[in-house]
């Protein structure tokens, strides 16, 4: 398609012999995809991605419902179902301390119940029944109310509940349209959290990619990356954790230097790469708002200054040496009311004025006298030829290719706009994309080539790539900036999905789960452009919500005439190359192991003789020795002359060691003094003796533990609004080396250890029993975030204390494992950020 | 039921539509138009009120795919594009223009001027503002293909009359033209927007015609009307035909001022202080150094090495006289927190010096002055200058070190 105002003429020069340009150039450089679909650049990461909820996760299906609302545009909300979600997934929020009270007086058996018992004892079953009944009924129009569930809920509505049920309702309520909003677009990734720091000068092209990872994306990674054919990573990345989800990675190069700036909701850190080559990337500062920022971006100009807007409508221009200046605050929107706190901020071509941007149009701010300096630079309204409907998604300053041009993208269309010639933009394309592009990336062109601009949409992952010219007019002062042009078709490049088809095929469920993961919405886009060598290609990288990052090359063809149509209507998909096939066998190798399920029938739990003796254990000796032999011939003889062996010495040799002396020189080994005892013939003694001792020993060290316990909970509990997120990731990476993940919601949980050393490795040297388990593993706190329902904790502890030898250690402090804590604990303590909340997808909002 | 018919009908459309869009991003143009075949069925039950219907569409849709498709040629081009102009009444005129286009960007003037003279003709019922619009654009783009018949019979005059040869029939035409030429273009004109084309060919005409004050007077209107858009090149229009007409010094700055005020970082603005500078006036120079510095603000003039030989050699004169540091020192006050950051790192000193030396000349003076002779910028760019035995370089460093005082003077 194109837009209506496409072809506005363009008269060359008047006095000479008319010429007539369209717009819309028809040749564009030609860039052609290398390969047939993208290719994955980095393995993925340990642990198992959540994906975010989906649709049908939060929305209300019935056949009622669908034929009550049949024709009604809007979606109707599943309340009723997520608070019952919330209920039986944290009962202890829900109902805890009524829930312990009343716990002796609810009676959940299927006999009746005697007399003594009747008088302060209600018996539940017939209650579920009655619910179980009503749940099969469901739909029916005619459905009654069963006089029992309404006589109880009648009864204890208004004080079972921990939190007042009107209020919890109305959290949950606010929870799920919130939820659904950003279902339908989600605006926080704005801008993508993907960035591309170009090849220093000279010496081998090896750029920086610095993207969001770990599996709440609160780990930041630079990784160096090699640019060949398929360009791949070198060394092991530099890796900052943050306490908080990235949702957006910007990035510009100032005298060499690269800043990157980083946001997540409450948090937004800049870092500096030095110039020099494999100089590590250092945190600078850090600032805390008490409303999400909406967007960060790095100057092009001046070292160390960004821009920062929160959703209230504040922008700040943040300079690394002296710290905030407020710009504006305005929580109306500028033109036309509009109800969303998206704001946007970026610079332009004069260091000191920054662009200011809602969903109604952008205005540019002079920092020296933001309140008085002010201009519009683009308005949705009929100055640019909007449609209804029409909003700002992205701003974006164009300056590496024109140094007053500005890029605005509507879910409509492309506008480029000059700053010298405000509200009328000198450029505008429909880009028909089927959700609106959150993500931009230029590559500017060298003179009197086209500059290549990629727009990237989240929840399809579309990707497209424009060419436009700058001026093509040519004239330097004949008052000629209005001339802009777009050069060439639109193309569409290949998306993450689009690899699915050149993946070996899976196993159903399996194939299930890679396409799940290959759909994510994308986070990010970036790009470089490559034309020094020989052969010019352009490499796109693409960032997924899963952390997944995809490379695909483009190659420049010369102009050729254009190719020939059988070529052209090529439909079927080509084969990827050998190199390409390899990569991702590589990935979805790496894949399956990052997200192994353990099988499920490992429930209960087994016990590997391994743990109990070591392989040298149960190592028997090669064949019997000659002491043995010895005995034995004495044996056979002794029984052939039916007479009796009186001693068991061995008349050439030494002694042998008897078990006793092994004992007294081994000391109280457990496994010793059983073996001894079977030697002894009282083994049953010894495991009555044994059993006794043990349930003694545990019942002290559990209580030990339980008031242990409660005293690290009392003190964490201060602290934990602000240490949880780290305290969570140290745990997350010690559920990384275990092996099976813990984290899915719904599976029993499993400790088995088997499955931990890889194949391979040397056995397990640890003496029986198995080591005993960390403290931290053991806390309620740590298991509830491991999504280990309540019931269940402490069967769980129960059976992992069996292990336990002696008192356990007193817990770590928490943060003592952190790697490298970027965001300053004295930036903390302002107003603590919420621990990062996974959010599991049906569960829990 | 029908109802869900309709729905199906919809969802069917969309889907086609979708394969269209997938085939145009892909240059499948084959492939597109055969889907796009299909697609006019949609036609048939239009029910839909979307911005943009399926009529619209197919237009759209199908000379895109025209434009591109290897086989096409400008006849059906044609075809098509009148069967679109009957297909929907509203978006007749919109179709000529864009008709037009195409004939004039394959260079078809006189197939082009033919349907832009038969769109004129063209009435339906009674014009909406919109219409009203598009004719009148219909009626400019009429108006600038006269004037190009104008311009090319004014040619053959010209160079005829250097013969001694005129045509008084070629000379009739070329009035002709010229009448019908004026009368469209003054039409156009009149509505606020952006016209940088028809302008100039008006005021071409007229100044031909010797009639400057109509010249003026559109120019002077294009500039100011404040219902017109903010546009630069309408001063530089007007600054031009003054020039062009011998004006004096002091209109030709009065309209290069207001040029300054819109845009600071036009490429006028040299122009601009070289007059500001030559002048007596102590307002006016004063007034060249503000042009100069705010010009140096801007990202795209950082290395333009005329600019900051402007920028220095007004420094240098206002050091050497040693009045009017005032000067230096108020511009200096709002940019010294940012500008040795964006101008004078070192870094930016490593790489003027290597790319531009007299850049790096200019500059190092400016720095030298403003930041002292122990600025990074100034004492790598001397350093330089003087292991290369660049004569120039070591009379900078000595007139830096000299004037060290002004430098105190501006600082402090």
């Amino acid at each position: 398609g194109r837009s209506g105002a496409a072809l506005t003429l363009l008269l060359r020069s008047p006095q000479v012999q008319p010429a007539f340009v369209p717009r819309r150039g028809a040749t564009g450089e030609r860039w052609e995809a290398a390969d047939a679909a993208a290719v994955p650049v980095l393995l993925p990461s340990a642990g198992s991605w959540i994906p975010s909820p989906a649709p049908q996760d939060i929305l209300y299906r019935s056949g009622l419902c669908r034929k009550l609302r049949a024709g009604k545009p809007g979606a109707t909300l599943d309340f009723a179902r997520q608070l019952g979600h919330f209920f039986v997934d944290h009962p202890e929020d829900a109902f805890g301390s009524l829930g312990r009270l009343l716990h002796k007086n609810f009676y959940l058996g299927n006999a009746k119940l005697k007399r003594p018992a009747r008088n302060n004892t209600i018996r539940m079953t017939a209650l579920v029944e009655d619910i179980d009944r009503l749940e099969a009924r469901r739909g029916c129009p005619r459905q009654q109310l069963a006089s029992r569930l309404r006589w109880f809920s009648h009864l204890c509505r208004d004080w079972l509940f921990e939190v007042p049920l009107g209020l919890l309702a109305d959290c949950l309520h606010e929870e799920l349209t919130q939820q659904w909003s950003s279902l339908l677009f989600d605006d926080s990734l704005t801008g993508g959290a993907l960035a591309w720091l170009p090849p220093k000068d000279g010496g081998t092209p090896v750029g920086c990619l610095v993207h969001p990872g770990g599996q709440a994306m609160n780990h930041l990674y630079f990784q160096d990356v090699v640019l060949k054919e398929l360009p791949h990573t070198r060394g092991s990345p530099a890796q900052f954790e943050l306490s908080g989800r990235i949702r957006q990675v910007a990035a510009a190069r100032v005298d060499g230097q690269d800043f990157v700036g980083v946001r997540s909701d409450y948090h937004c850190g800049v870092w500096r790469v030095p110039a020099k080559r494999g100089a590590a990337p250092a945190p600078l500062q850090v600032i805390h708002t008490d409303v999400p920022a909406s967007c960060l971006t790095v100057s092009p100009h001046l070292p160390g200054e960004l821009s920062v807007c929160t959703q209230s409508g504040t922008v700040y221009l943040w300079s690394v040496e002296t710290g905030l200046q407020q710009l504006r605050h305005d929580p109306q929107t500028m033109f036309f009311r509009d109800h969303s706190p998206w704001r946007w901020s970026d610079f332009t071509s004069h260091p000191r004025v920054l662009s200011f941007a809602d969903r109604t149009g952008l205005q540019c701010l002079d920092a020296r006298a933001p309140k008085k300096c002010h201009f519009d630079l683009f308005k949705v309204g009929e100055e640019s030829g909007c449609q209804q409907g029409e909003r700002v998604v992205l701003p974006m300053y164009l300056g590496r290719a024109h140094p007053s041009q500005y890029l605005v993208t509507t879910q409509f269309s492309v506008y480029v706009l000059d700053e010298r010639l405000p509200l009328v933009p000198v450029l505008k394309w429909a880009h028909m994309m089927k959700a609106p592009p959150l993500f931009a990336h230029l590559m500017p062109g060298k003179p009197g080539r086209s500059h290549k601009l990629l727009l990237g949409a989240s929840r399809t992952q579309e990707l497209l790539l424009l060419q436009y010219r700058d001026s093509f007019w040519g004239v330097s002062s004949g008052g000629s900036q209005s001339a802009c042009q777009l050069a060439g078709t639109p193309q569409r490049l290949h998306d993450i999905a689009g690899c699915l088809q050149h993946l070996p095929t899976q196993l159903p469920h399996r194939h299930h789960l890679l396409q799940q993961r290959l759909s994510a919405p994308a986070a990010g886009l970036a790009a470089t452009l490559q034309e020094d060598e020989p052969h010019k290609s352009m490499l796109i990288f693409q960032l997924s919500e899963a952390g997944d990052v995809f490379c695909q090359r483009l190659t420049h063809k010369a102009a050729e005439p254009p190719a020939p149509p059988s070529r052209d209507e090529a439909t079927t998909a080509p084969m990827p190359s050998p190199a390409a096939a390899l990569w991702y066998r590589r990935w979805l190798r790496a894949l399956s192991r990052a997200c192994k399920e353990p099988p499920r029938h490992t429930w209960p739990p087994s016990l590997s003789q391994r743990r109990l003796f070591t392989r040298r254990d149960l190592e028997g000796p090669a064949g019997p020795s000659s002491l043995q032999r010895q005995m034995r011939q004495r044996l056979r003889q002794a029984m052939r002359e039916g007479g009796r062996i009186q001693g068991w010495e061995p008349l050439a040799l030494q002694p042998s060691p008897l078990p006793q002396t092994l004992e007294l020189a081994g000391g109280p080994d457990p496994l010793s003094t059983r073996l001894t005892a079977a030697w002894a013939g009282d083994w049953e003694q010894w495991w009555e003796e044994r059993t006794s001792f043990s349930v003694a020993q545990r019942q002290r060290a559990l209580r030990e533990r339980r008031r242990r316990q409660k005293r690290a909970q009392g003190r964490r509990s201060l602290s934990a609004s602000f240490t949880s997120s780290l305290t969570y990731q140290s745990e997350l990476s010690e559920l990384s080396d275990v092996g099976p993940s813990l984290l899915s919601p719904g599976r029993p949980p499993i400790l088995s250890q088997e499955g931990s050393p890889p194949a391979g490795s040397p056995p397990v040297r640890s003496p029986p029993p198995s080591p005993a388990p960390d403290e931290a593993l053991l806390s309620s706190q740590s298991l509830r975030y491991r999504g280990i329902p309540k019931e269940r904790r402490k069967t769980l502890r129960d059976y992992l204390s069996v292990w336990a030898e002696g008192p356990p250690e007193p817990p770590e402090p928490p943060g003592s494992q952190a790697s490298q804590l970027c965001f300053p604990s004295s930036q903390r303590h302002l107003s603590p950020a919420p621990p990062p909340r996974r959010k599991r997808p049906r569960m829990g909002f | 039921s029908s109802n869900e018919h309709k729905l199906n009908f919809k969802k069917s459309k969309e889907a086609c539509l979708s394969y269209i869009q997938d085939a145009l991003l892909q240059k499948q143009w084959k492939r597109a138009a055969e889907f796009l075949t299909c697609y006019v069925e949609s036609l048939e039950k239009d029910y839909s009120r979307e911005h943009i219907g399926p009529s619209e569409m197919i237009w759209r849709i199908g000379t895109e795919i025209l434009w591109h498709h290897s086989q096409s040629s400008m006849k059906e081009f044609n075809c098509f594009m009148e069967q679109m102009k009957t297909l929907g009444v509203k978006r007749y005129l919109k179709v000529c223009l864009e008709h037009v286009f195409h004939l004039l960007c394959n260079g078809q003037i006189d197939e082009a001027y033919q349907n832009l003279s038969l769109a004129e003709s063209w009435r339906f019922g009674e014009q909406t503002a919109i219409q009203d619009k598009e004719m009148k654009l219909i009626q400019a783009y009429r108006g600038l293909l006269d004037y190009c018949s104008w311009s090319k019979q004014k040619n053959i005059l010209l160079e005829h009359g250097e013969d001694g040869f005129a045509d008084l029939a070629v000379e009739q035409e070329m009035h002709g033209f010229f009448r019908k030429a004026a009368v469209n273009l003054k039409e156009i004109i009149k509505i606020p927007g952006v016209w940088d084309v028809f302008v100039k060919c008006y005021v071409d005409l007229l100044e031909f015609y010797g009639d400057h004050n109509e010249a003026c007077q559109v120019l002077n209107e294009y500039a100011y009307n404040s219902k017109f858009p903010a546009n630069p090149n309408a001063h530089v229009y007007l600054y031009q035909f003054l020039k062009r007409q011998g004006e004096s010094k002091k209109s030709l700055i009065s309209a290069l001022k207001i040029l300054h005020d819109i845009v600071p970082s036009h490429e006028l603005m040299i122009d601009f202080n070289t007059m500001l500078q030559k002048s007596k006036k102590r307002k006016k120079r004063r007034l060249g150094l503000e042009v100069i510095f705010a010009a140096l603000d801007y990202a795209g003039w950082k290395e333009n090495a005329k600019a900051w030989s402007c920028l220095a050699r007004q420094v240098k004169q206002i050091v050497i006289s040693e009045k009017h540091l005032d000067w230096i020192k108020q511009e200096w006050n709002s940019r010294k927190d940012w500008w040795p950051a964006f101008h004078f790192s070192r870094y930016l000193a490593k790489r003027n010096w290597q790319e531009n030396k007299s850049l790096s000349y200019e500059k190092g003076l400016v720095a030298g002055i403003l930041l002292g002779k122990d600025c990074k910028y100034f004492k790598y760019v001397s350093h330089q200058g003087c292991k290369a035995q660049l004569k120039r370089f070591r009379m900078l460093k000595k007139f830096v070190t000299r004037h060290n005082s002004a430098y105190l003077k501006i600082s402090g």
